[in-house]
């Protein structure tokens, strides 16, 4: 019988601080909203106050390795290791910037009565994230990534006046709701099987003969078709383009980069936790069982990027565009996780720390220029280059390095992952990777021709407030410099791949 | 002074450029006097220079500081790290080079004066900056390899900076091709090396030498990637057979000449070979003399008829490069480094010189449009004349002493081995200058003047030009590097501040004067191996005093020689010349060589490129082709696939739907409930597949 005692529980308080924080400052953002009903603009403050503590307290987590919220002995809820800490930065990063996008956001201001809502739920989904992140038990899992949803389900459809933003919710919900289900029902199948909701039980009792049941398999497909829809991979992908499409950008920009972050961050807890058999020498992890989990993921990843940059090509609207671009990535980040290495893990939380400030860029220009054109029409983009050079520049840099081309951390991201492809020895993953990311040249370069090569009689003028600048800056240079001085990045990617237990 | 503090101010002199650099490119267009900026900077990077120098020489006279960090790692084995390595040449090169680039900045305030591009010259020149002391400062091969091809780029830059003359843009690019070919052999050169020793750095891979690691384990290829190292000196100081660049880079402005294609970035080669001096085997070192030998003789002969003034300094440039490149093959290393040390100092002022009588004369080139100009510009012309005593080895200047050194040094390699075919050039070439150089002083400066309406307007240049010239001049004093005005042996440049080479090659592939019989004599000095024997030493003493008077008389022969035909006119040139006229015209013409690469390897790579351009358009284009439309087809295949497939399955679903209309039509919402029969639809899937 699995008990929580007491003074555990007081102990492992400590190990949640940040989340503590976190919903500490949702409640002061709903109090704030209530008391100073007139003053919106203090939200953004408190949120990103709130964020920063959040940020002390997780670098006082740096390095550490323990189990909180014990289930019985060797078992827990909760995992702090460095491989949840990587994530939760990246997701804490990705929070402050979206927080400072929304700032200048104009589709945001429209709502500016329900400002508590729009950062009380951004908070809501964060919060859904940490706990995602360090989850250990498909219970908390499953609970975690609905407070994500929910929240993000809202927030999609935050404009209410844009019927395109009504629609891209309503539709996410239901899509949403279908795959929580499916999910949900995997678990119940697997608690039946075993008895237990934790991954690190769960692993020691696939040992067994139970494991060879179809009820498993059955299972274990419902779980990951549920954590595939929030990282959008085909066939789970469906909503991506119409919500990305639908939601105010800068939604569309969170749930593009630390939604998917958290996403990948359960799967590769989920896959390796539990059917990690052992380590090899190398760093190649074995696994239990008779499900090639291998094969699947390398059919799903190659599927998911060539669907995403071919349909990307066809796409008309740049907001859809980077969606579809996003899928892509999707399938080279699935690509990494599917050599089932150390050195799999390390590329693929290289290319999550790059893919965050690039994607994350290409979005804020996109969100500039859509306050000031009211258009994210490729079309519209003509002679941009030339009209306003700074944004057009930088939308540059980061679609050269979504592309993954040198001098821009794009190419370092891409770099690791085929160097670990081929050390792997998955040549031909590697091949059709490349030529994917030829393809992929293709749109991306597109913009930047119509930019730069086509020129236009209107000309269109941004003012960028010193903020806009600083935030620009953030993610510009790190997208440079990462592309020449990146030994930072890869030690601490290095240090992080160690998940608890393994 | 501590190491820490030397290697802080040399990551200053490094990086400080690049600030200038870029806010100069940034606001140049904003703001007219930027370029303030970047000469604000210049000087900055002048005394820190200044100061590393003093602290290094005073402070660390014998240390080898070395700092490295790793920049990247991609796999355990494969890493690449960055570092410096301050040694004595280190500092002097830098001092060189700050104050070369400190003096140009200066000079071309009003030289560049009324350029449309101001401050983007002067942003370019900041950049050459950069590049250069990363060469100089670099500890490893990789580094400065990577440098190297950024003094290529800003090289390129500055020649074709007058880009709307087509002879300024054609000559930038036969630059940067001609310097391709030797930078590709120094490449190969580069990856043999880390093939052999996984390493760039210089110590580790002397390191490895010494304790008997050779390429491909063969003597044999260790003078070849001597010889292929060599190859990117030989592009990079218009070595022959690639000396072709360097006079028509002359097109770009001639402060730039004085800096990059006289001073610093063509004495790159000469650094760089004085960096790998340690692995340079005889054979290796044969080549490098010969090919030295050739440099400094053909341009010698190409100067003597030239009329340009600034494409008879460059050929002089060339042929004072080859004999720095001919002193470092026959072992003399100290007086290699000592003479790129002087020769940048009074070739800077020539080159400065030349620039002034430029500007005074309304950019008139032509010497023979020139004359008598020794009274309207008293002051660039005594510092014009001081340098070409100094490069024409008169006593009592810099160039004396190097260039005596040199001579010496191939008298001792003539005595010891029997090659003496490299003193008697060296004493023909030591001629050959002092005339030509002699033949330009008095046809610019003496006589009467030829032109006179740009005699007229000529005028002295002012105070930010001349200062220049004036330091440059007075650095081409002998005093500055040694008190004994006809010997540097004893003097401080050569004693306190230059150590013996390194030599880390296998004894069987020395020079017999080069062995090192003593092993105690190595574990005595305590870093590496440095040996030359008493032999070569004692050598060198006994030919000092003899070339001394050779290479004396030769000078000043050839310097009455000018002045006979030119001054005096005793002898009728035009005559003489109709006498040698297939002689004359050869020289005249540059031996041809141009014509030459342009029969054979110009002609020859169209030919090729007509044979590729087919093969491109019928075979390979036809591939791409090929490939081209099964990519278009597969994204119509994909992008119909989301069309008509998916869309019309809505479409499908919104025809059930209307069919079962009654039942479904609250919850009817199109596309989504597709979207899940989807998801199960390949969740079915997923179960026989696995």
């Amino acid at each position: 019988m699995n008990k929580l005692i007491i003074p555990d529980l007081l102990n492992s308080l400590n190990s949640i601080l940040p989340e503590i924080v976190l919903s500490l400052t949702l409640v002061a953002i709903i109090l704030s909203d209530l008391i100073f009903h007139k003053n919106k603009k203090l939200l953004p403050y408190i949120s990103l106050i709130g964020l920063i503590i959040t940020f002390v307290f997780l670098i006082n987590q740096f390095g550490k390795s323990d189990a909180a919220f014990p289930v019985a002995a060797q078992f827990s809820f909760l995992s702090l290791d460095p491989f949840s800490l990587f994530f939760k930065v990246i997701i804490l990063v990705s929070s402050i910037l979206i927080i400072l996008f929304s700032v200048s956001s104009k589709e945001i201001e429209s709502g500016l009565d329900r400002h508590g809502e729009y950062y009380g739920l951004i908070f809501g989904m964060i919060i859904g994230m940490f706990f995602m992140i360090s989850a250990n038990d498909l219970i908390l899992i499953y609970l975690s990534l609905e407070l994500l949803s929910l929240s993000s389900y809202i927030l999609a459809g935050f404009v209410k006046t844009s019927l395109r933003n009504s629609e891209a919710s309503l539709k996410y919900l239901i899509y949403g709701a279908a795959s929580s289900g499916i999910m949900l029902f995997g678990i119940s199948i697997l608690f039946g099987i075993f008895g237990s909701t934790n991954l690190h039980e769960i692993n020691e009792l696939i040992r067994t003969p139970a494991a060879t049941q179809l009820t498993f398999l059955i299972s274990v497909i419902f779980i990951f078709a549920g954590i595939g829809f929030k990282i959008s991979i085909v066939p789970f992908h469906f909503w991506t383009p119409d919500v990305y499409e639908g939601a105010p950008i800068t939604i569309t920009a969170f749930l593009s980069v630390a939604s998917k972050a958290a996403g990948f961050a359960v799967l590769i807890r989920f896959l390796k936790v539990t059917f990690i058999d052992s380590l090899t020498g190398n760093g190649y992890w074995q696994l239990i069982g008779y499900i090639d989990w291998q094969t699947l993921l390398i059919i799903i990843a190659i599927i998911t990027m060539t669907f995403g940059n071919f349909a990307a090509l066809w796409q008309d609207n740049l907001k859809r565009m980077l969606a579809y671009s996003s899928i892509a990535h999707a399938g080279y980040l699935m690509l990494g996780v599917s050599i089932f290495s150390d050195q799999g893990l390390i590329a693929v939380l290289i290319y999550f720390f790059i893919y965050m400030f690039m994607n994350l860029g290409a979005f804020y220009v996109v969100m500039l220029i859509a306050n000031k054109i009211n258009s994210e029409e490729i079309d519209d983009y003509r002679g941009i280059g030339y009209s306003l050079p700074l944004l057009g520049t930088t939308l540059g840099i980061f679609l050269i390095s979504l592309t993954g081309l040198p001098p821009t951390a794009g190419f370092i991201g891409k770099l690791y992952l085929f160097i670990a492809l081929v050390d792997a020895n998955m040549i031909v993953p590697a091949i059709i990777a490349l030529l994917n990311t030829v393809v992929s040249l293709y749109y991306y370069v597109r913009v930047l021709r119509v930019m730069f090569l086509i020129k236009s009689d209107k000309t269109v003028s941004v003012n960028l407030n010193p903020l806009n600048f600083a935030v620009l800056m953030f993610m510009v240079i790190p997208t440079l410099l990462l592309g020449v001085y990146f030994s930072p990045l890869v030690n601490f990617a290095k240090e992080s791949v160690q998940l608890l237990g393994f | 002074m501590t190491e820490s503090v030397l290697i802080n101010l040399s990551n200053a002199i490094l990086f400080l450029p690049v600030l200038g650099f870029v806010v100069t490119l940034l606001l140049g267009k904003k703001i007219k006097s930027i370029y303030l900026f970047e000469v604000f900077i210049l000087t900055i990077v002048l005394l820190a220079s200044i100061v590393l120098a003093f602290g290094k020489l005073s402070y660390f006279p014998d240390d080898k500081i070395t700092a490295e960090f790793e920049w990247f790692r991609l796999t355990d084995t494969f890493a690449i790290k960055l570092g410096f390595l301050i040694d004595n040449i280190t500092v002097l090169m830098l001092f060189v080079v700050a104050l070369i680039s400190g003096l140009v900045h200066y000079f071309s305030i009003a030289y560049m004066k009324g350029d449309e591009r101001y401050n983007r010259y002067f942003a370019y020149l900041g950049l050459f900056t950069f590049s250069m002391n990363g060469i100089v400062l670099t500890h490893s091969i990789i580094m400065m390899y990577m440098f190297w091809e950024l003094v290529g780029l800003s090289s390129y830059l500055l020649i074709g900076f007058w880009f709307e003359k087509k002879s300024a843009a054609d000559a930038g690019k036969k630059a940067f091709l001609v310097n391709r070919i030797g930078d590709t052999g120094m490449l190969i050169g580069i990856l043999i090396l880390y093939l052999t020793y996984h390493t760039f750095s210089f110590d580790q891979i002397f390191a490895s030498i010494s304790a008997g690691v050779l390429p491909f384990n063969s003597d044999f290829w260790l003078s070849v990637t001597g010889v292929l190292l060599f190859m990117g000196a030989i592009g990079k100081s218009a070595q022959f057979p690639l000396h072709v660049w360097l006079p028509d880079a002359m097109e770009g402005p001639t402060p730039v000449s004085a800096l990059i294609h006289a001073a610093t970035m063509v004495a790159a080669g000469v650094y760089l070979t004085i960096r790998i001096f340690g692995l340079l085997t005889a054979d290796a070192m044969m080549f490098i003399a010969i090919i030295g030998m050739l440099s400094a003789f053909i341009p010698a002969t190409i100067a003597l008829t030239q009329n340009d003034i600034k494409k008879v300094l460059a050929y002089s440039t060339v042929s004072q490069l080859g004999y720095m490149v001919m002193a470092l093959g026959v072992g003399a290393y100290k007086f290699a480094f000592f003479h790129l040390v002087t020769h940048a100092f009074f070739k800077a002022c020539l080159f400065l010189g030349s620039g002034s009588v430029i500007h005074a004369m309304h950019h008139e080139q032509d010497i023979r449009n020139m004359g008598g100009l020794r009274k309207k510009m008293p002051l660039t012309y005594a510092t014009f004349l001081i340098s070409s005593l100094a490069v024409s080895g008169i006593p009592l200047t810099s160039g004396f002493l190097s260039k005596d050194g040199i001579l010496a040094s191939t008298f001792a390699f003539g005595s010891l081995t029997g090659y003496w075919i490299f003193a008697v050039v060296g004493l023909l070439v030591a001629m050959l200058t002092a005339f030509y150089m002699f033949r330009l002083v008095v046809i610019t400066f003496h006589g009467e003047p030829r032109d006179h309406h740009k005699f007229e307007h000529a005028h002295e240049s002012p105070f930010v030009m001349t200062m220049p010239l004036t330091v440059l001049a007075i650095l081409s004093i002998f005093i500055f590097y040694t008190p004994n005005p006809v010997s540097a042996e004893q003097g401080w440049f050569l004693t306190k501040w230059i150590d013996s080479p390194e030599v880390h090659t296998p004894n069987s592939t020395r020079f017999d004067f080069m062995q090192s019989n003593i092993v105690e004599q190595a574990s005595l000095s305590g870093h590496g191996e440095i040996m030359y024997s008493e032999q070569y030493t004692e050598a060198m003493h006994s030919a000092h005093y003899p070339a001394m008077f050779l290479s004396l008389f030769f000078a000043v022969l050839g310097i009455l020689t000018a002045f006979t035909f030119y001054q005096w006119k005793k002898v009728n040139v035009d005559k003489l010349v109709a006498s040698v006229k297939p002689l004359y015209n050869f020289s005249l013409n540059k031996w041809f060589f141009d014509e030459f690469y342009q029969k054979t390897f110009v002609a020859g790579l169209f030919g090729l490129s007509k044979i590729m351009y087919w093969f491109d358009s019928k075979i390979v284009d036809g591939i791409v082709n090929g490939s081209a439309t099964v990519t278009h087809a597969l994204s119509i295949f994909m992008g119909g696939f989301d069309k008509y497939v998916v869309d019309g399955l809505v479409n499908f679903m919104a025809y059930l739907s209307g069919f079962f209309g009654l039942l479904f039509r609250r919850v009817q919402t199109g596309k989504v409930q597709t979207y899940i029969v989807l998801v199960i639809f390949s969740i079915i899937i997923f179960f026989f597949f696995l």
